[in-house]
């Protein structure tokens, strides 16, 4: 009796352990398949060192982001100023720290709020018909009117300020993602499921929430990433005109707007900041492809 | 041995506003389901069986589409037809369930099966979600599947075929409702797996006393489980009859080419099998007189011009045809001319 009951106990023991190991290998496997993935591999790579530089690089450039120093004023890479410096004097790795903190927050709050209000938008349109046409004619008269064009009227109209930098940008790109969560949700809509859970007595919104968004959630977070990138782009297109984030704060836009004059006599001014850019639109829209590859291994091929 | 009518369906007609007007997917079918009953309706695809199902549910969105008449007596006083929306909520799942035909695609591949299986408690009962999800590790046991408490917290993607079909039924019998409505719940199953859905649909329906509407094109499932069956051709019921009944002594042209048409282990190989000819007719244009007049070897004049009505033939038996008798009588010749 007595030995019957340990050696149970042992088979339990060890049935638990390979349970554990099988979580482990399981995890160790989904991890593998992300890295194979490069997109997501070099994606990644590069967004974590741009963010590492935005939290982190402030704290340790050792100069005042606005602090004017006449006399050091268009000084080429060096040893005192490792990138140079800008047209009052001021430290370019510096602003360019700071402007990383600016950029990717304007990026990541606009693609945050734009998936929020773009998904509430697409949910609705798709589940109720009279609600449809009525959003989804805003959302293409909104679409009609270019991006930028859009924003700086927008941006004109609020006055420049980030907060309204960030609505303007937000308003610019909620279309694009009710688009995908409608054109998705109609799919699901129609899916047994739905039928099934609706047959059991749920609510709509119930349905909505908990059965018809969480199927969306794979297209959109594709879609995220490209309007980050988009967002970076756009924000920087507006500083650059002159409509963006305000005069003294730095963000990349606004260093190539500083740059533009002094092209030919300080080109670091305008390749330093525009490599950020590009390496960071680079940098998302890899990502944002192997998100999707990875979600989806019918388009991978 | 009159039971007590669990529900009552009677002249029921479902339309349907498309774009080339006005359809009747179901014309004026009646028939009822007794506590404890398994009802089967047959018929081959586009003859209304599921939309019949649907619309005892009112599973259509009635805003755009769809507009019932007739009555749906859930009870013997309640009617389906005319609860309001929130009451027709409070009934679907609780009192009146439904699986459907496809168990890959009726589950939600992102929620685990437990928590689906809660939902449909919570849906309907005061109930903590941890009370829930003993209930649905319960239910997971009821049905037949092995470690319920491991499988709680697997994804649909992690179950087979058939698995996921007893999840499904676990699913509807959450609430213990009265009536399950079973729409083709074995089609896409394989046949072993099909016997054991069978045997567990047969093994609730005597558990809890519960009335099943079965819904099948397949008679030889149906000679298995039901009690009575309704036949269905292009929106109508063309007979009613008991299960014994409906085998022994076919009284419509239409059922006696059905169960021709059920090849058998110990016939002749080389006999072609019998094939019912012509197909279907659109619903967009229905024949003015009976409406299987066309694929009739005995259709007439009579056939062609004037609609039959469904008459008592025999105890319990229906039938939607002119000359049920006579055909009856000729039993020996050659119905049907094979294709």
């Amino acid at each position: 009796m007595h030995v019957a009951q340990e050696q149970d106990k042992l088979l339990k023991d060890e049935f638990i352990l390979a349970k554990k190991r099988l979580k482990r290998h399981q995890k160790k496997l989904l991890f593998r398949r992300l890295i194979r993935n490069r997109g997501i591999l070099f994606g990644g790579i590069i967004m974590v060192l741009l963010t590492l530089l935005a939290v982190f690089g402030p704290i340790f450039v050792p100069y005042d982001p606005y602090e004017m120093v006449v006399t050091d004023r268009l000084m080429a890479p060096g040893a005192q100023h490792f990138l140079g410096t800008d047209n009052f004097g001021r430290d370019l790795l510096t602003r360019m720290a700071y402007g990383a903190r600016v950029s990717l927050s304007v990026g990541l709050s606009v693609s945050l709020l734009a998936c929020f209000f773009g998904m509430l938008i697409g949910l609705l349109a798709s589940y109720f018909k009279a609600l449809d046409n009525v959003l989804m004619r805003i959302c293409d008269g909104l679409m009609a009117i270019p991006g930028v064009l859009l924003a700086i009227a927008l941006v004109a109209a609020l006055g420049p300020k980030m907060e309204n930098v960030i609505l303007a940008l937000t308003i610019v790109f909620v279309p694009n993602v009710a688009r995908v969560v409608r054109s998705a949700a109609i799919v699901i809509r129609e899916e047994t499921y739905i039928e099934a859970i609706r047959a059991q007595g749920a609510k709509t919104w119930r349905i909505i929430v908990l059965h018809i968004a969480p199927n969306t959630v794979a297209p959109l977070i594709v879609q995220a990433s490209f309007i980050f990138a988009d967002a970076i782009i756009t924000e920087a297109a507006l500083s650059f005109l002159g409509a963006g984030i305000p005069a003294p704060d730095p963000s990349w836009g606004n260093i190539l707007h500083d740059g533009k004059v002094f092209i030919f006599n300080a080109w670091w001014m305008t390749v330093f900041p525009g490599i950020l850019i590009v390496l960071s639109v680079f940098g998302l829209n890899l990502l944002g492809d192997g998100i999707r590859d990875y979600i989806d291994p019918h388009t991978s091929k | 041995m009159s039971r007590e009518k669990l529900l009552e369906v009677k002249n029921l007609k479902t339309h349907f506003n498309t774009e080339n007007g006005r359809v009747t997917a179901v014309d004026d079918v009646s028939f009822h389901v007794d506590k404890g009953e398994i009802l089967g309706i047959v018929g081959e695809s586009g003859c209304g069986k599921s939309v019949t199902s649907q619309s005892i549910l009112r599973l259509f969105d009635e805003k755009y589409l769809v507009k019932y008449e007739g009555e749906v007596l859930f009870k013997g006083d309640i009617d389906l037809l005319k609860l309001s929306k929130s009451e027709m909520r409070h009934a679907r799942g609780n009192e009146i369930s439904m699986i459907f035909q496809d168990p890959l695609s009726s589950l939600n591949p992102v929620l685990t099966i437990g928590f689906q299986i809660a939902e449909a408690l919570m849906l309907h009962e005061k109930i903590t979600k941890e009370a829930a999800f003993e209930q649905a590790i319960e239910m997971l046991k009821l049905t037949g599947i092995p470690s319920p408490e491991k499988r709680v917290h697997d994804y649909p993607h992690q179950l087979s075929g058939g698995m996921r079909q007893r999840v499904m039924i676990a699913m509807s019998l959450a609430c213990k409702p009265r009536l399950l409505i079973a729409d083709e719940p074995t089609t896409a199953l394989d046949v072993t797996i099909q016997s054991q859905i069978l045997d567990l649909i047969e093994d609730i329906n005597k558990r809890f006393d519960m009335g099943v509407i079965f819904i099948t094109h397949d008679l030889g499932v149906v000679a298995g489980l039901c009690d009575r069956v309704v036949v269905m051709y292009l929106g109508q019921i063309v007979e009613e009859a008991d299960i014994l009944n409906l085998f022994e002594n076919p009284m419509h042209p239409y059922t006696k080419g059905l169960i021709k048409s059920i090849p058998h282990m110990d016939g002749d190989r080389k006999e072609e099998l019998h094939v019912i000819s012509g197909t279907v007719p659109s619903l967009e244009n229905v024949p003015v007189g009976c409406r299987f007049a066309e694929r009739c070897q005995f259709a007439d004049e009579l056939c062609q011009s004037k609609m039959p009505d469904l008459r008592v033939v025999g105890e319990g038996q229906k039938v939607r045809c002119w000359h049920a008798e006579k055909i009856a009588e000729q039993e020996e010749a050659p119905v049907y001319v094979t294709s």
